[in-house]
């Protein structure tokens, strides 16, 4: 799999509804500008909701190439995250609801770790372990709640436009969401 | 189930600042600020040459189907309208329903691939009702529902393309309601019901 794209300063300067209208004028490789922006966390969020880097990988890639595809219907592209993290979201659902039983769950997976890591990787390595499996062990919108809040840092509106749910409850959702992970770091060896 | 102070989530929330929390409270401020910054961290990873091989054989589609509706509303035509046996019932249980349309005769310019729907809600006392679904990548406002002669049942109609799509209906903005008489659904991992509905291609 190949690194995340380094953007350009020209290409980190441009507009989200300034790339789009280049998109849809026929600029096919601008669409390169908004993956660049957008990919590495919309892969941090479906990994974390999937438990799985390889699953989440098909989710970004399967929701980027819907983006493109309905990118005229994007009714506002000054607000492009939140509609690119719910088609991602409505992926990761699919995912999530198909899920075949040859998946490797993240707590079956093997460690990726060999003798050249050094210590506080290893360490690192083993918190974030700990913390995923806490992660997963919430249920599906809990998980989705507490990544788009705390790990993506949207506020509760981003959150609503992102999922289509209303802002009180993500704002409960949020709430427990935080009791259950500590719960679930409390259980953790 | 731990509980947490409210105050703990005020400063969670940007509400309030971490001073204003007992030792014990900013304990569980830390823990949970500690476990969101381990999630935090990237996977090094990309999936951009695999988006950017798609992307360049795809163009994007030409015109959103309702842009195209709302052209082809604002001109004259003479529609026949067949509507499946759902329609009738619906009416008669005063519940949801949707129509399906067969992309024959006059109408929007359909392309072979393409046919109308027409959704029809009952819901008295709403506000406004809009159509989501896989058609419109789940954003409201693309597929808003009428009522103009303010019996509580809501119309609306799209040209979709041919196969399959998944849709809900949005109440008032927030309530997400399930139709009950799509007939055939699809969980969407999250709880709720997608309604399913399937357009055919014009047979010959």
């Amino acid at each position: 799999m190949n690194s995340p794209r380094v953007l350009s300063a020209a290409e980190r300067d441009i507009s989200d509804p300034d790339v789009v209208a280049r998109v849809l004028a026929g600029d096919v490789e601008a669409f390169g500008i908004l993956i660049g922006r957008y990919e590495a966390g919309l892969l941090r969020y479906a990994t974390r909701m999937l438990g799985s880097p390889d699953a989440a990988a098909d989710a970004v890639a399967e929701g980027l190439v819907r983006a493109y595809r309905h990118l005229r219907s994007c009714r506002d592209p000054s607000r492009l995250k939140s509609w690119l993290y719910r088609i991602v979201g409505n992926r990761c659902r699919s995912h999530l609801v198909r899920r075949s039983a040859s998946d490797v769950p993240l707590e079956d997976a093997p460690p990726l770790l060999d003798r050249s890591d050094t210590e506080a990787e290893v360490e690192r390595a083993e918190q974030m372990a700990l913390v995923e499996r806490a992660l997963q062990s919430l249920s599906p919108e809990k998980r989705e709640a507490f990544l788009l809040k705390h790990v993506d840092g949207m506020s509760y509106e981003e959150m609503a436009e992102a999922t289509g749910e209303r802002i009180p409850t993500l704002k409960m959702r949020v709430h427990r969401a935080r009791a259950a992970l500590l719960d679930a770091l409390k259980e953790s060896p | 189930m731990t509980h947490i102070d409210p105050q703990v989530h005020r400063v969670l929330d940007g509400e309030l600042p971490a001073a204003a929390l007992t030792a014990a409270q900013r304990e569980q401020l830390e823990a949970l600020q500690r476990a969101a910054r381990t999630l935090a961290a990237v996977p090094p990873s990309s999936v951009a040459h695999r988006v950017m091989a798609e992307v360049r054989r795809t163009p994007v589609a030409p015109a959103s189907l309702g842009t195209r509706l709302l052209q082809w509303l604002g001109e004259r035509h003479a529609v026949t309208i067949t509507f499946r046996p759902a329609w009738g019932l619906a009416l008669a249980a005063a519940l949801a329903a949707i129509a399906i349309i067969p992309s024959r005769g006059p109408g929007p310019a359909l392309g072979e691939q393409e046919g109308i729907v027409q959704f029809v809600g009952r819901f008295p006392g709403a506000r406004s009702v809009d159509v989501v679904g896989s058609f419109t990548d789940w954003q409201p406002g693309a597929v808003i529902l009428r009522d103009e002669d303010h019996d509580g049942v809501w119309r609306g109609t799209i040209v979709l393309p041919v196969g399959q799509h998944e849709y809900m209906f949005v109440v008032d903005g927030e309530r997400w309601v399930t139709d009950p008489l799509a007939g055939r659904y699809v969980d969407d991992g999250f709880g709720r019901m997608n309604a399913l509905l399937f357009v055919r291609p014009l047979t010959p």
